[in-house]
């Protein structure tokens, strides 16, 4: 993550219309723990075009998804959440790299 | 021992609050108030009883729950820094795994130390079980939070605003909660109005009034029993044969001055 531009790092997180809308849902409804298809209903989208962009959310730890028998459960890791908003507004505040 | 619900005339009916492990029902077409009855439930668990709670909802998102509730005066968002109350939005599907050894619901409840628990409806979880195991999956959630010490309120949707059938799931979800309140919406010359009742209580006594209600700034306020009017649970009361009588009589006498 220190390596990471301002660019690189708004590019992962909302690269695409989709995880804009992803990042908009957890943030105003932090309390959300639901299946990738539950999520996918509550942005007005299908599963299989949400899936991609979950799991980008998840790698950059935004999101956390666990197993619970056959569920999978993705929910906000509200502490690096925390983290990467800390760092958008570092960045910005030392001025656009990249 | 009684869990106060906070809402004083309802604890009055209750004689004291709900019974503490218990499930009630709370049932009612759209618009009567379930929701906010169960979150002013949580609220004053967590702001006068010092009994925090936990609120699943399936529908409504908490960005509409914290706003709904900020009407009342409610800061929810506070409650949940302060790590009194929570509010999970979820699937039904999800909540059927509530009743698993492993998860995602349970460490929500350790971490706030939950007493009460709101589940905002329970009538979603007809399309996530089958018809056929609906009772049995219903029997085992109810025992699981009784085992967990919660006093819990379970939401659930009438479908018939007015009408004098009660249906809720059709198997019997009745039968094996403690105890039902009743809201419906009633119309008495040319106004809708809000009615509630204590349906049942298992093993104890209480108020068997119907009694009218409103939602007001603060929440949700019972007034007085609708006096004069039976009939009230049919949606469309009509005055009672004494006052039918009463009015007749008077009439009776005018026409004879």
């Amino acid at each position: 993550m220190k390596e990471t531009s301002l660019h690189e790092l708004t590019e992962k997180l909302i690269g695409t219309e989709i995880k804009a809308e992803l990042l908009r849902l957890f943030h105003t409804n932090p309390g959300i723990l639901d299946t990738v298809e539950g999520v996918a209903r509550r942005v007005g989208r299908m599963r299989k075009d949400i899936e991609t962009e979950i799991l980008t959310l998840v790698e950059l730890g935004v999101l956390r998804k666990e197993r619970f028998g056959d569920l999978d459960i993705v929910s906000l890791n509200t502490s690096k959440d925390r983290e990467i908003l800390k760092k958008v507004a570092e960045l910005i505040k030392g001025g656009v790299k990249g | 021992m009684r869990v106060p619900t906070g809402i004083s005339e309802l604890d009055g009916m209750l004689h004291g609050g709900l019974m503490r492990g218990d499930v009630t029902l709370v049932v009612g077409s759209a618009g009567t108030g379930k929701t906010t009855l169960g979150l002013q439930y949580l609220v004053n668990g967590a702001t006068k009883f010092r009994e925090n709670g936990l609120y699943i909802t399936f529908e409504h998102m908490p960005a509409q729950i914290y706003r709904d509730a900020a009407n009342f005066g409610w800061d929810i968002r506070k409650l949940e820094a302060e790590g009194k109350l929570r509010v999970v939005c979820t699937s039904p599907e999800v909540l059927v795994k509530f009743v698993e050894s492993r998860n995602p619901i349970d460490p929500i409840i350790a971490e706030i130390n939950a007493k009460r628990i709101v589940i905002d409806s329970i009538s979603h979880l007809e399309a996530s079980i089958p018809r056929s195991k609906l009772r049995g999956e219903l029997y085992r959630l109810i025992n699981h939070l009784k085992m967990k010490e919660l006093t819990s309120i379970f939401t659930a949707e009438s479908h018939e605003v007015f009408g004098n059938r009660l249906m809720v799931t059709g198997v019997g979800l009745s039968f094996l909660v403690d105890c039902i309140i009743l809201l419906r919406i009633v119309e008495v010359q040319s106004s809708l109005k809000k009615a509630l009742t204590v349906f049942k209580i298992r093993g104890t006594d209480h108020d068997k009034q119907l009694r009218e209600f409103e939602i007001t700034s603060e929440g949700i306020k019972i007034g007085i029993p609708f006096k004069e009017l039976e009939g009230v649970l049919t949606g469309t009361p009509r005055r009672t044969t004494e006052e039918r009588f009463a009015e007749a009589f008077l009439k009776a006498a005018r026409k004879g001055r």
